[in-house]
């Protein structure tokens, strides 16, 4: 997608994440972080010329696109050279990152990697654990921004 | 993951929905997926089409012989968990237009995934 795009959708799922708290709602809570992250990571793998901003949505299958038809509203598969990635390192580019997205995608990857016991399995975050969550979101946003040149949400 | 465990995550991401305007269609569609696939999967566990210690994660990712023993046996279940992930593509990892009204159809799909559950242990 173009990065006006991805950033709009960062600016929305923020404001959902503000309407969740991370030790109650920590499902969501997880999902939203990482979507939210993953329009920024783009966004800013677009500018830098990393990624291509290509008007193609990421499937769930890595490498695999949907190309719009904006005259019937339909979808049609395309593959493509990296446009949109999915998650932190999918598909990986083959390239180092510079500093600040090698930073972001690392808490990106924190942020991830508790969809498994938290999301699709049965853990429950022990008291205080979400404030380490909520910390890599923060860094990640403050990375990615600063790439962006956005001022980054309060 | 037992049926205890899926309806308590269900239902927990049920009450975060609540809290969430159509606006935020995007985070309303990947709601509607995670508490969506913990209504399927107790569909799945029921029907005996995938063990507790196998949960289906995505729809979209059940075997082609998966997917047809499913589409028999629960069809409109596996309708509504299809239409949740295509709205993922267009609305969540796209910007296919009319975002609140696709929060609203998976709103809709995530209804009806939880009516068939209950209309299972009403059986």
């Amino acid at each position: 997608m173009k990065v006006a795009t991805h950033i709009d959708k960062f600016r929305r799922l923020d404001a959902a994440l503000t309407r969740l708290r991370a030790d109650v709602d920590y499902e969501l809570w997880v999902w939203t972080a990482m979507n939210a992250c993953v329009n920024l990571l783009n966004a800013a793998l677009h500018k830098s010329g990393l990624t291509d901003e290509t008007d193609s949505f990421h499937t769930q299958v890595e490498g695999l696109y949907a190309r719009p038809d904006r005259v019937t509203g339909t979808l049609i598969d395309a593959m493509h050279a990296p446009g949109d990635v999915m998650h932190a390192g999918q598909p990986a580019l083959g390239t180092p990152l510079p500093e600040r997205i090698a930073r972001a995608s690392t808490a990106l990857a924190f942020i991830e990697d508790l969809r498994e016991p938290f999301v699709r399995g049965g853990d429950a975050p022990g008291p205080g654990a979400t404030s380490e969550w909520e910390r890599a979101y923060g860094n990640c946003v403050r990375e990615l921004c600063a790439v962006l040149d956005l001022a980054a949400p309060q | 993951m037992n049926e205890g465990l899926h309806r308590a995550k269900a239902e927990r991401t049920e009450r975060s929905l609540a809290a969430l305007d159509v606006e935020h269609f995007e985070a309303i569609i990947e709601g509607c997926m995670l508490a969506g696939t913990h209504w399927f999967n107790i569909l799945l566990h029921r029907a005996r089409l995938a063990p507790e210690n196998a949960d289906a994660m995505h729809a979209e990712f059940l075997s082609l012989g998966a997917r047809r023993k499913v589409f028999l046996q629960m069809p409109a279940a596996l309708g509504a968990l299809d239409e949740i992930e295509a709205l993922r593509t267009s609305h969540v990892r796209g910007d296919m237009p009319n975002g609140p009204e696709a929060a609203r159809r998976a709103l809709a799909c995530l209804a009806l995934l939880r009516d068939e559950v209950a209309a299972g242990a009403d059986a």
